[in-house]
């Protein structure tokens, strides 16, 4: 079995001492000074944690003590992470200066493992948004043409690695967060189930909905990014841990697959995404898998079901931010009431407050019960269409987003308009189900199109394994943009 | 459809302030965002109900006292403290 | 006309738990501002709850000894509104789904004060109000709370402060909390209308809040109830509002502004599971809760003989009512450990907290043993009395004090010789008595007593003492 995984590598190397970790760890850190201008995919970078990190590791190396699989691999987190003392600032001005006490769960165990942090990566504000442009730090740019947006909300993480800025980087989704900007700059971004991996020390956006999930060169990488950090976390009490590892797992035969195709998904999507999906279509016949038409049409009010519920828990989840214990505070007010209203005004972006808004309004006296019980009675209908789907198929197949990478400030005045884009992806979080996106080709106008590949809840296994071989089959990993970045 | 005077009722709800020069744009982005939301409001659901993702019960923790973070920390983050209390002033 | 008082309480009790409710502090009181704290109960973003089992625990308990119904299912809820004291500007509480239901309080004249409902809930932090700022603690921020709402099932004032003193009792007893109002861990907001007697309908309710002590809450009421009657009286309607009691005009006072309209947008909290109570969890709880203070009273007035009255004063105090039963094991007369109880060890004990903390220095098996002493014959009352003083006073066991000598008995010749030598010594009182002055013969048994250390038994000298003077 071929290995394209980077972080295999990385380590070998590291094992084999090709490479000293603190060589290879100034490596990346000199070509992110080089190259993120371009992209800006970091906006926080932490040489001094990283080299103290990589020093860690290269006395372990010189002692002879083997490495984790995840040891000394140069990374980066979405800065919406929790990272104790280095600032976290979720790309909002309401955040700038903020700097953590406590570190998030899944970076206390990476940190535990010597992960390298690079730095911390952009994003759309607070996790609001699907081009990574309502950042208060300019916009992340597409590594396969800059002038075209990264995807949002993790657009950094997606850009920095699959511009050679970072082996894997950690994410988060709440609504396509993660696989968007995977799909756009053509990466394998990997959403666990919900409640796989701890949201402890996530900044939250939309507590039933989001997860943290790897973003990738190969399903390998992200195979065992996802073993390292799933588990349950006694901090969290939504989260359950994983099923059992998924890296030693890879490799499994997957004839007589049975991949179900929703085919309400394939009805506004453009066609060239369209030939590109008909064409993995083909890879999978190869492999023995076959195909089972579904009909789903509950998924059609995804998103307005999935904008009512995240923005009710987003517009109580940032009620906390007034200025009195942490973040921006207003220079200049007269009384208590407008130091909070001007503090929030001014700390978020306009996407944020609209969103705060329409959270408001649905869960207020006289529109709770139209709009979001509602929404919530919807959302059991979409679990137990999806759950009824899964007795027809093992996993299901669907373009992760209609189009592809456009181009950056294409953005209309229009905020739902801008949703368009997650049509494919918010099903998934309102089952909490696990998906993971695959490159598979390119649009007509050769940007990376994405796959989309669903499993039932807890089956990442099977899922990954399946991703695994049509990676293995398709033989374009490791998807990363040559001539970008470390070239190792 | 929501008027302005609404809008300014849900951003005093929310905390948010809204300026004169603000107030026109975010009506109209409000309203087509719950034209949005209307097609939840007039689909049919049924009696289905929805309790929780993933189905958990029971998650508790022990009542074991551990240690705290240490005023210092707690109040690292502040705009303004005084005497290890957080200090909002009346006015700026 | 006459008008009857309609009141309801809503009562929040501080849960004596360990830690707070959604995190790991411990819950203790007083100490420093914000050294009692960490990022979850700051609500630094990205921390997440974690609901404290015991709280659960100690909500049930409290619904079983009110008699409610446990419901079975129940969930946590998001009660969202800002203000600088709540960190979330959300408190994580229960709004339609909660932990108990439907329960009762009964009062000493057999009616019951109906419980709607009994929930769990967070506690908010400290504000300090101070000319141009406000400064926060959040040392209290997170202390668990059950929130005991009743019907408007009381008719009097009187009712009102028994209510409240009941369920004190039954709190302490079970020792889910200590509900003092004066520290603030129990608080009281009463709702009050009133409506003619015979009357079927409600009248405008308003809701007092912001009494800290019996005396407030029995001035607040009377003079809600008066105003009301007024009111009423002179044709004016009772404006449903939201009043302060002010302790310094001992008047209730409509609150200005916009604390009577709130939006709460209560929505399930989704950061916490289901509660599912089963079978197995109440059997638990039942195990750990004490015996029924009322199941407690028939014990022991029937068990241990004790009149109801005295049997009262010792099952108020649930540590009192320990400590008589492990000082009352084996022995006879159960009666004489009561009476040290509510005689020497209640001498010392100068208030109700006092009484409730029952800090005693004699040990129960050290009163056990005195007792025994006693009932062998082998220590004579007053001298046991005196002991235990000394005991007492300073936590040393009974050896401490007591000779071999004193625990023998005086046999009959020396005390014979002993009455005789009292007689000598006390010509006076000698020709006193039998000049006809029968308490004359008081002193003489005093001398006797005095002279034997108390060892003598005093029915015995007297009938010597009688004897020798009649000779």
């Amino acid at each position: 079995m071929k290995t394209h995984g980077t972080v295999a590598r990385l380590h070998g190397m590291l094992e084999s001492r090709k490479i000293s970790c603190t060589e290879l760890t100034k490596v990346y850190l000199s070509a992110v000074g080089r190259d993120n201008a371009a992209l800006n995919a970091y906006v926080k970078t932490t040489p001094e944690t990283a080299l103290e990190t990589a020093r860690r590791v290269d006395e372990k190396i010189a002692a002879g003590q083997p490495l984790a699989p995840l040891e000394g691999i140069p990374m980066t987190l979405k800065d919406n992470i929790s990272t104790k003392g280095i600032e976290t600032t979720c790309c909002s001005r309401m955040l700038r200066g903020y700097v953590p006490i406590y570190d998030a769960t899944v970076w206390k165990i990476l940190k535990g493992q010597n992960a390298v942090l690079l730095g911390k990566t952009n994003m759309d504000e607070f996790a609001m948004g699907s081009t990574c442009e309502n950042s208060c730090f300019g916009g992340a740019g597409n590594p396969r043409d800059p002038g075209r947006v990264a995807g949002g909300s993790s657009g950094g993480v997606a850009a920095a690695v699959v511009g050679n800025l970072a082996a894997y980087g950690l994410g988060s989704d709440t609504g396509g967060s993660i696989r968007e900007p995977a799909s756009f700059c053509g990466a394998v971004g990997f959403k666990p189930t919900y409640g796989a991996v701890s949201r402890y020390g996530l900044v939250a956006f939309a507590s039933s909905f989001d997860q943290i999930g790897p973003i990738a060169q190969s399903v390998e990488d992200a195979a065992l990014v996802y073993d390292a950090v799933a588990r349950r976390d006694p901090m969290d009490p939504t989260s359950s841990g994983s099923r059992g590892a998924v890296s030693p797992a890879l490799g499994k035969d997957v004839r007589g697959l049975k991949i179900g195709i929703p085919k309400e998904y394939f009805d506004e999507i453009r066609s060239d995404v369209a030939q590109a999906l008909q064409k993995a279509a083909g890879v999978w016949r190869s492999l023995g898998a076959e195909f089972v038409e579904l009909s789903m049409p509950s998924v059609k009010l995804g998103l307005p079901i999935y904008y009512i519920l995240a923005c009710a828990e987003a517009s109580s989840n940032l009620g906390r931010y007034d200025g009195i214990r942490y973040g921006y505070c207003t220079p200049h007010y007269a009384d208590r009431d407008e130091m909070v209203c001007r503090t929030r005004s001014e700390g978020f972006g306009r996407e944020v407050k609209r969103r705060i808004l329409l959270g408001t309004y649905v869960l207020s006296a006289g529109y709770y019960d139209a709009y979001y019980k509602k929404a919530q009675n919807l959302r059991g209908a979409v679990v137990r269409t999806f759950d009824r789907a899964f007795g027809e198929c093992d996993l299901m197949m669907t373009p992760t987003v209609p189009v592809t990478a456009f181009k950056k400030g294409r953005k209309t005045e229009d905020p739902v308009e801008n949703y368009q884009t997650d049509i494919c992806t918010v099903p998934i979080n309102i089952a909490g189900l696990p998906a993971v996106s695959l490159p598979c080709g390119a649009g007509k106008d050769g940007l990376p199109v994405g796959m989309q590949l669903i499993g039932p809840r807890f089956s990442e296994t099977a899922l990954l394994n399946a991703a695994f071989q049509y990676e293995q089959a398709a033989g374009e990993a490791p998807y990363r943009v040559d001539g970008m970045g470390v070239r190792l | 459809m929501v008027t302005k005077q609404d809008i300014l009722k849900i951003a005093e709800l929310a905390k948010l302030y809204v300026s004169p020069e603000e107030l026109d744009g975010l009506t109209d982005e409000l309203n087509k965002m719950i034209r949005f939301a209307d097609e939840v409001a007039t689909a049919s659901a049924g009696e289905t109900s929805f309790d929780t993702v993933n189905g958990l019960e029971n998650v508790f923790r022990e009542d074991v006292p551990r240690p705290c973070s240490g005023r210092e920390e707690i109040l690292k983050n502040a705009g303004s403290t005084e005497d290890g209390f957080f200090l909002v002033r009346r006015r700026r | 006309m006459k008008y009857e008082l309609v009141c309801g309480l809503e009562t929040h009790v501080e849960l004596a738990t360990k830690t707070k409710i959604f995190c790991s502090c411990p819950n203790v009181f007083g100490g420093e501002p914000n050294t009692h704290c960490c990022p979850v109960c700051i609500g630094l973003p990205g921390t997440l709850p974690t609901l404290n089992r015991t709280a659960v625990e100690y909500a049930v308990m409290a619904g079983l000894a009110t008699n409610c119904k446990i419901c079975p299912i129940s969930k946590m809820d998001r009660k969202n509104y800002v203000y600088p004291d709540l960190p979330k500007a959300y408190q994580i509480s229960q709004y339609d789904m909660p932990l108990c239901r439907d329960g009762w309080v009964g009062l000493s004249d057999g009616r019951k004060v109906r419980l709607t409902r009994i929930h769990i809930e967070e506690d908010a932090g400290k504000l300090i109000h101070q000319r141009g700022s406000t400064l926060i603690d959040y040392n209290r921020g997170g202390v668990p709370l059950i929130e005991i709402v009743s019907e408007p099932d009381i008719r009097s004032v009187d009712e009102a402060i028994e209510y409240v003193e009941k369920l004190q009792m039954i709190m302490r007893y079970l020792g889910v909390s200590d509900c003092r109002m004066e520290e603030g861990s129990l608080r009281c907001d009463v709702n009050v209308s009133v409506r003619p007697q015979g009357s079927e309908t409600l009248g405008t309710r308003t809701e007092i809040k912001n009494m800290n002590s019996f005396s407030h809450m029995t001035k607040a009421l009377q003079y809600e109830m008066d105003r009301q009657i007024d009111l009423l009286e002179s044709g004016e309607p009772v404006v449903q509002e939201t009043r302060r009691y002010d302790e310094k005009t001992g008047c209730t006072e409509g609150m200005r502004g916009k604390e009577n309209a709130h939006d709460y947008r209560y929505f399930r909290e989704p950061d916490l599971v289901t509660i599912r109570v089963t079978e197995e969890m109440l059997a638990a709880v039942r195990a750990k809760m004490p015996e029924d203070p009322q199941k407690r009273l028939a014990r022991f007035t029937a068990g241990y003989g004790l009149p109801e009255a005295e049997a009262r004063l010792l099952i108020e105090h649930r540590r009192i009512a320990d400590y008589f039963e492990a000082a009352a094991k084996g022995l006879r007369s159960p009666r004489s450990v009561a009476n040290c109880i509510t005689g020497p060890i209640f001498a010392r004990l100068p208030d109700e907290p006092a009484k409730d903390a029952f800090r005693v220095a004699v040990p129960p098996e050290g009163l056990n043993a005195l007792l025994r002493l006693v009932e062998a014959g082998k220590l004579r009352g007053n001298l046991a009395k005196s002991t235990l003083e000394k005991m007492l006073d300073t936590g040393k066991p009974a050896s401490a004090f007591l000779s071999q000598k004193d625990l023998e008995g005086i046999g009959a010749q020396e005390l014979k010789k002993l009455c005789g030598q009292a007689v000598r010594q006390n010509p006076d009182a000698a020709k006193d008595y039998l000049g006809g002055k029968e308490k004359a013969l008081k002193a003489l048994v005093g001398a006797v007593m005095k002279a034997t250390r108390g060892r003598a038994d005093p029915q015995q000298a007297q009938k010597l003492l009688k004897e020798l003077l009649r000779q």
